[in-house]
């Protein structure tokens, strides 16, 4: 579905995305992962042709979007970070107006796009008195119009609340299992690109650290735990015995293949009494450094 | 309806559905009214009194709703229409691309090309439909408040000094406005071009301004008359001549290619930025 070949791109003397390649897969949830700067929406714009690479090119369903971006977007949905909109008319006509630039669709196939976001009793408000939620639905709206195969998200959760991150997300997984759409999703949040995508990219200063399923990510030889415990002396010494390493105070580090009810039987043995003890989760930093030392000792 | 005038008529809606819009027009109306009222009073009435008589004429037949309505016409374009035009050009593009509104339309399936084309024609449409909105109520307002006679029109810069009768004269006015618009384009394009560049929306209002204020007042200076043909203000002016005795219509035409010549590259210049930028957070 998209195919992007040794994407760069340098802004005056900053590089914000170094020779990227990447394949996605139709039907498939795809994350772009990464912090802030990491290169994700550049790589969003110019597969959009918002922004022009530097070099390398991208390409929609074989049409290279440099040379041929009409034909390459004509089956392409999008939604940014803060979606913009003309706050003075309402959120029928601002769909109205961007569905214009596509094609001339039907009242019909607006109402159908608007009822699947649960927009229909706030429709003909001005968008100035929007919540963010809605504001993220009438992007969603609007980018489901006229009926896209491919949908690229870009933080489409930021600053929204509980509630709103779980209805967005409940709307992604129909996207994809009831309509059959490949979504491609930027996001930092670990957690949303956990429980939404099958395969996972990551950036980091622009270029690609990680691509490939999630679980390989996260599957762990040696995973880690957090302990609380009445003394620590007495059981530093058994987990010493034990070959167990604590990379901090109070977590301990399994060995492959260790089995953490040995642990916990060998110190209660020893007469320590365990306080807690539950898996300790890793977050993105982890995961980068991970990927960052595996790219590096690849 | 083509999907082309479908794109025209919410580019068009975008434009004359913002509150600034409706106030811009009263502020219209409010500076035509202020003029009516400093061109009535006693000193610039005596004025024109002695003028008009200097050269022969009556001066009942000929301080009337037209000449009132042409004076307010001419004042109101230079105060307050440049001003306008610059501001709503210069954000036609620059705006949105501030808002973020124009990344919204550029994950369409549409080229920009398209996109900047139809803002400019929305522009050049808005800026005809300003100058005939101005012409009007500058003539229903000086016919309410002075009725009906002959049109006395005066420019000491562009050499003009002639007397109409009535129906002559209103139809010279009338045929004057879609000239002024015409020129009111320039102003237009200016800002278009800047608008497309990658600046803020005051900055591109701003250089419009300046340009066109610049050139002007140059214009006027004694030094820089053998220079005269090469402001773009002096062509502006064009459609005064329709109020000279014989119409130089050799001269219009030649205003009409300079500035269309002016305003294609403005607007290709405008097109070819827009084409070329990038358009990121």
């Amino acid at each position: 579905m998209i195919r992007l070949e040794h994407l760069s791109k340098t802004f005056k003397k900053r590089v914000a995305l170094e020779d990227l390649s990447l394949e996605i897969r139709q039907g498939e949830i795809f994350g772009l992962l990464g912090h802030n700067g990491a290169g994700k929406s550049t790589t969003l714009g110019m597969l959009l042709g918002q922004i022009y690479p530097t070099s390398g090119e991208a390409f929609i369903r074989g049409v290279s979007v440099q040379k041929n971006r009409q034909k390459a977007l004509d089956k392409v949905g999008a939604i940014f970070e803060e979606p913009a909109f003309h706050d003075y008319l309402s959120g029928w006509d601002n769909l109205r107006i961007l569905t214009s630039y596509s094609a001339h669709l039907p009242d019909e196939e607006l109402r159908e796009a608007v009822h699947f976001t649960g927009l229909e009793k706030r429709i003909r408000d001005p968008v100035w008195v929007y919540s963010h939620g809605m504001r993220q639905r009438l992007a969603l709206a609007q980018a489901l119009l006229p009926c896209p195969d491919l949908i690229l998200l870009d933080e489409p959760a930021e600053g929204l609340d509980p509630e709103g991150i779980y209805e967005m997300r409940k709307l992604i997984v129909r996207l994809n299992r009831e309509r059959g759409m490949t979504v491609v999703l930027s996001s930092h949040l670990l957690a949303e690109v956990e429980q939404l995508c099958d395969r996972v990219a990551i950036l980091n200063q622009g270029r690609l650290i990680f691509e490939g399923r999630w679980n390989e990510l996260t599957a762990d030889p040696s995973p880690a735990h957090r302990l609380e415990v009445d003394d620590w002396t007495k059981a530093g010494v058994i987990l010493q015995k034990l070959g167990i390493s604590r990379p901090t105070a109070e977590t301990i580090s399994l060995a492959p293949g260790g089995d953490m009810a040995d642990v916990v039987s060998a110190l209660v043995k020893g007469g320590v009494r365990i306080r807690a003890i539950e898996p300790h989760r890793r977050n993105l930093e982890d995961i980068y450094l991970k990927a960052i030392s595996a790219a590096k000792s690849a | 309806m083509s999907l082309f005038f479908l794109q025209m008529r919410n580019e068009l809606h975008k434009l004359f559905a913002r509150k600034r819009t409706y106030l811009g027009f009263a502020a219209f109306v409010a500076v035509e009214i202020l003029l009516l009222l400093l061109l009535n009073l006693p000193k610039p009435k005596a004025g024109f009194r002695k003028l008009i008589e200097q050269n022969g004429y009556g001066f009942d037949q000929y301080f009337s709703g037209a000449t009132l309505g042409l004076l307010m016409l001419m004042w109101t374009t230079f105060l307050l229409g440049a001003l306008y035009l610059a501001l709503v050009a210069g954000d036609v593009v620059a705006k949105e691309v501030e808002d973020g509104t124009l990344r919204m339309i550029l994950c369409r399936p549409i080229s920009r090309l398209r996109v900047g084309f139809l803002k400019y024609a929305a522009c050049v449409l808005y800026t005809f439909a300003l100058t005939f909105f101005i012409g009007i109520t500058a003539l229903v307002a000086g016919l309410l408040y002075c009725g009906w006679g002959g049109l006395f029109a005066i420019a000491p810069l562009e050499q003009l000094l002639a007397m109409h009768e009535a129906w002559p004269g209103l139809w010279r006015y009338l045929g004057a406005l879609p000239l002024l618009g015409f020129g009111l384009v320039s102003i237009t394009s200016l800002g278009f071009l800047f608008s497309c560049c990658e600046m803020k929306p005051a900055a591109a209002t701003i250089l419009t301004l300046s340009i066109f204020f610049f050139d002007s007042i140059f214009r006027s200076i004694p030094y820089f008359e053998s220079l005269r043909g090469w402001f773009m203000t002096t062509h502006m002016t064009l459609w005064l001549r329709v109020f000279e005795y014989h119409i130089p219509w050799w001269r219009i035409a030649e205003d009409v290619t300079w500035l269309g010549a002016l305003n294609v590259t403005f607007a290709l210049v405008g097109l070819a930025i827009l084409q070329q930028r990038d358009f990121k957070a």
